[in-house]
């Protein structure tokens, strides 16, 4: 199971990113926990400046406004 | 152990105008402002060693801060700039503290500033609604 964090201080791309990484999940059939990680300093802890952040299985890879359809994919596909 | 990108990092430091200016006059603390620089042209602090970094710009030029002096991070109510203070702590950078409260706290203080003081009172960033009230922040 791939272990998902979107960090974001809840903004609305910051839900409209788990929302996207869940549906894209759920198409796919893979297995994905996902979390918000809302609290600043624990978002920095990862050196995201810009959110939403996205972390899978502890390594950082995006930041900063939604991410498209695609990169989800491949990311689940990994 | 487990690659990972995660380095957990303590509370930052918060600092009030006053320990803020006399680690400036006293110890040679480099106050950082990060705000915009239509902010600053607006109002600025007054004092000696004052640097400019807007937060626009924070992550690509943050390493232009010396690692060898006590850095004060300033913004307008003290919540960019704490963005910015962790983000040198995660970058290694051990001698950081935010300025609580920010320009706005100063300018409640007295403290010196260039410019129009009513500047900061109106807003001068998005979270101005996080300005907090009148004397909360005493020190």
């Amino acid at each position: 199971m791939k272990d998902i964090k979107v960090l974001g201080t809840g903004c609305a791309n910051c839900k409209a990113t788990i929302a996207l990484i869940e549906q894209v999940a759920k198409a796919r059939q893979v297995e994905v926990k996902v979390e918000k990680v809302e609290e600043l300093r624990e978002i920095m802890g990862y050196g995201v400046m810009s959110t939403p952040g996205v972390v899978i299985d502890g390594k950082v890879v995006h930041a900063g406004g939604i991410p498209g359809r695609d990169k989800i994919e491949q990311w689940l596909a990994a | 152990m487990q690659d990972t990108d995660h380095h957990p990092l303590p509370d930052a430091k918060q600092y009030c105008p006053t320990l803020a200016l006399r680690k400036a006059n006293e110890e040679g603390a480099l106050l950082v402002d990060v705000r915009e620089r239509d902010e600053i042209e607006a109002l600025a602090l007054d004092v000696a060693g004052v640097i400019n970094i807007p937060m626009s710009e924070f992550e690509r030029r943050h390493a232009e801060l010396p690692r060898d002096r006590l850095l004060v991070l300033v913004c307008a109510v003290g919540e960019r700039s704490l963005k910015a203070t962790y983000l040198l702590m995660y970058r290694g950078y051990t001698q950081v503290a935010n300025l609580e409260g920010g320009l706005a706290q100063w300018v409640r203080k007295g403290f010196p500033v260039k410019g129009d003081s009513t500047a900061v009172a109106a807003g001068g960033c998005a979270c101005a609604k996080a300005i907090p009230a009148a004397g909360s922040g005493r020190c």
